[in-house]
Parts: C-alpha cells; structure tokens; sequence
C-alpha cells in the first residue's frame, strides 16, 4: 500500500482528483451534516432528559435550553448558502429542484428544503412555549418525528449526493453515506455541547452532559471503524479506488488526511476528553476537544471530495499501453545510440 | 428517428497535436479564438508524441443528464439523439462534469454556465477543419468499418502470402 509513481497516462488532467468540488462544498457538506446530526441528538435530548431553562424576554417565555438544543435547521439553513455560493449562476438556485426523478440534488435541495422549514417551526415552538400554539399538542411530536427523518435523510443525502456519481470509485459505495451520517451524528453532539458548555443548561440536569460526551465519544469510535472500512474496502475496489486512497494515505493530501482528519479528527479530541474526565470536566479542555473535532469532521468532507478520482476509461488503458511501448523502444534506439 | 444516427470519431493515430479543432470550437461557439473554451480537448504526451482529442460520446446512458438537477442536460431525439446543455436553464453546479467518466462538460468561467459538444448543429467545425482526419463525423453504424476493412486487409495479405 506504499506511494507508487502514477503513470504519466494515468496523471493527465482527466485522471487527477476531480476540482470541482472543493472547500465551499464542503463546508456545505459539513454544516448539513453538523445541523442535521445535532438536531437528531438535540430532539432525543428533550425526549428522555427534559431540559429547561425559561427566562422572560419582553415579557415573552423563552427557553434557553431548546434554544441550544434545537439549532440544527440554522446551520443546515447556513450551509444551504454556501451550496448557492458554489453555483455559477446564483439567482437561478431555484431551478435546482426541477428534476428530483433521477438527479440527487434535486432531492436534496427538497429534503433540505423541508428540513429547514419544519426544523425552524419547531424551533420556534420549543424556545417560545407560548400557550396559543398549544406546545403539548400530540401533533407537534407527530411532526418531531417527521423533522427526524428529514434530518437523518439531511445526514445520509450529503453521502448519497456523493455516491452517486458512479465515474469515481472512491464516493461510489454504501459506506460514504454510514461514514457521514456517524459523523453528522459525532459532529453534531459535540456542537450541542459546545454551544452548553460553561452555561450550566445541561449540567444541571442530572448526568446528560455526561451522558452526551459518552454518546460522542461512541460515534467517534464507530466512526473510526466505518473509515477504517471505507478506505480498505475502496482501496481493493478499482485502479481508481486504489490511487484515491494512496493519494489519500501516502500523497498529496497525507496532510490532510493524517493531520486534519486522524489527528484532529480522531486522536487529539479523544486525548483530550480523555484527561478532562480524570479533572472532573474542565471545561477549556472539552473546548479546545470539542473543537478539534468539528474541524476533523470538515476536513474529513474535504478529503473524500479531494481525493475523488474518475474511473479510467478503456482508451486511456490503451494509451497507457501505447505510452509503455513508446517508452520502451525509445529507451533501447536511445541506448543503442550511446 | 429521422435518418441515420451519425457520431463523432476520433483516430488519435492520425493527431499531430495542431489543436486547430480546440480553436475552431473556441470561434464558432464563443466567438472567442479561446481554447479553453472549445468543447474539445487534446490531450498530450509531447515526449512520447501522443496526442488523444477528448470529445463528447453523447452516450446512450448518459450520466450527465441523469445528474442535472435542472433538466438543462438534455437529450434530444429529434436532432441526432444528441445530448445537449440549456445555458438558460443551467445554473453551473458542474454535477455533470464530475459525473460524466470522460470529463467533457466544460465549465465556462465567462458564462458561468456549463457547456458541452453539440455536434454544432450537424456539421462539427473541428471535422471540417481537421487536416488529418483524425476526428470524423459518421453514420453510427459505420464506426467500426475501417477497423474491420483494416483486419481485411491483413486477412488478405497473410492469404496471399500463404499462397506465395
């Protein structure tokens, strides 16, 4: 699995990593799998632990716990922004929903688009119990359910979006939209803790931070597991496959992947809350990890989407062949000649 | 269908590298002496004296139009069942170009749109203007002719010498 030369048919423009998509998709990537990931966790949160924290705004009720549990539709809703951004003609962006029948971002630009609308609705509900809306209604859990499995689909779509782009081998597997929703899922209750953390909104409940750190701490591991798999299987895939993860592992982007991704990603924010649990929670420490880990995360979408290379064509096979054999006569009139 | 379905083919035996057909391109759809913005490419091993124009296959399967989130990426049955972009319906989120395997769409960063081969409306200015031949414009069915009167040609060859 050591770094290997690529041959100079196969390092032509049309067989390096594609550069269509890079940072701005993949903060796009990463903020909807973040928003949609901590939704999930966020809604389970209020389900089985209850927290609440009411303050009066202008007389109004405001909860400040919702307030920090249910912010994922906002960053899905930003990283919706950064995917306008990418498009070379923006103001046409809501074309974009034309052709859901076979094109995956046009289901997502409609699952998205539910997501954010139902997510902020509940949003509202949950930070402004106002008696008008009658918060306790069987209907709003009915529609928490549904805001569930848009988000979950949010998660698994920024995967899928990938997947299907059948030409590259590395994003064409069922292991890239697991790996992303584990990440969404381990990105996403590190953000609900980071956005609690030092307010004492979930320390006061009885052991949920506690029991959202370990929650994060199991999606990071089976999330190392699910890269672990993803890599090893993509490499034995195709030629491609296995150039998009040397390239990963041992080239250009070995920085990236080693740096950003294991160690931010994995190593550090582990060690990290690792000490903090033998100091009784020190908060610096949960940040500096918990931030760490966001990183990881971006840096994981940017290294799937950097390391994509298309599949080889047979023609390209065939000048390779080509290449080879010129090379080669070449090389013996060269050495007959000195 | 209306007459014989007719595609490009490319001989890279037959480049010399010119890309005069790049620059033809570039003129007849921009209006710009810019090969950057043809929708044909050749790809070089100067060294080696390789030379491979990339075109558009307008394939049967064409991944480019099963991505587009707009429907710009269309096929055209009426017009040489060629797969063509609406640049009034494109919104340049370049899902083709990372979809199609041999990386033909072409993102113009003048138009911000994407755009692609369109047979220039049955007659390919790079066929026109390519001295060599070594791009093409035939019948669908006779893509494989010279190859096989090629194989001919040596079948009889080894005849005649068996005879000799």
């Amino acid at each position: 699995m050591a770094a290997e030369t690529i041959h100079p048919v196969r390092n032509v423009r049309y067989l390096r990593p594609q550069e269509e998509w890079n940072e701005i998709p993949a903060i796009y990537l990463y903020l909807a799998g973040m928003g949609a990931g901590s939704y999930v966790i966020g809604v389970f949160l209020n389900w089985f632990v209850h927290p609440s924290q009411v303050i009066s705004i202008l007389g109004l009720p405001f909860d400040l716990t919702k307030a920090a549990i249910f912010w994922g539709p906002v960053l899905v809703a930003l990283g919706a922004q950064f995917l306008i951004l990418d498009l070379g003609i923006k103001k046409r962006f809501l074309y974009a929903c034309l052709n859901p029948r076979t094109s995956w971002v046009a289901r997502g630009f409609l699952i998205l688009s539910i997501f954010i609308l139902l997510g902020l609705l509940l949003l509202v509900k949950s930070i402004f119990p106002l008696e008008g809306l009658y918060p306790k209604s069987f209907l709003w859990y009915v529609a928490e359910l549904i805001a569930i499995f848009f988000a979950l689909a949010t998660a698994l779509y920024t995967g899928i979006l990938l997947k299907a782009t059948k030409s590259i081998p590395l994003w064409n597997t069922h292991l890239l939209p697991l790996l992303f929703l584990v990440s969404a899922l381990s990105t996403g209750s590190m953000a609900i803790i980071l956005s609690t953390l030092g307010s004492g909104v979930l320390a006061t409940t009885s052991g949920a931070l506690k029991a959202l750190m370990r929650a994060e701490q199991i999606f990071v591991v089976i999330e190392g597991v699910v890269l672990y798999l993803f890599l090893s299987r993509r490499y034995k895939a195709a030629e491609q496959g296995k150039d998009s993860v040397r390239l990963l592992l041992f080239g250009e982007k070995k920085l990236l992947f080693w740096g950003g991704i294991v160690l931010l990603g994995f190593v550090f924010p582990m060690i990290l809350e690792g000490i903090a649990s033998f100091s009784h929670g020190n908060v610096p420490l949960i940040f500096t990890a918990g931030l760490l880990l966001l990183l990881g995360g971006f840096f994981l979408r940017l290294g799937v989407l950097r390391a994509g290379i298309k599949d080889q064509l047979p023609m390209l096979r065939l000048m390779e062949i080509e290449y080879d054999n010129l090379v080669a006569r070449w090389g013996s009139l060269y050495q007959k000649k000195k | 269908m209306e007459g014989q379905q007719k595609v490009l083919v490319v001989d890279h035996q037959k480049c010399t590298g010119c890309r005069l057909c790049e620059l033809v391109c570039s003129v007849y759809h921009t209006g710009a002496s810019n090969p950057s913005r043809a929708r044909i490419k050749v790809v070089k091993w100067e060294h080696v004296g390789i030379y491979l124009p990339m075109i558009c296959n307008h394939c049967e399967k064409a991944y480019c139009v099963e991505v587009c989130p707009t429907k710009a990426c269309h096929r055209e049955p009426e017009n040489n069942n060629r797969v063509v972009i609406d640049r009034n319906l494109c919104i340049g989120c370049r899902t083709c170009i990372i979809a199609c395997p041999f990386g033909h769409p072409f993102f113009d960063l003048q138009e911000r749109v994407t755009v692609k081969c369109d047979f220039c409306d049955g007659d390919p200015k790079c066929v026109v203007f390519c001295e060599p031949k070594a791009v093409t414009y035939v019948d669908a069915d006779m893509v494989q002719m010279p190859k096989k009167r090629d194989a001919a040609n040596k079948f009889i060859a080894s005849i005649k010498q068996v005879r000799e």
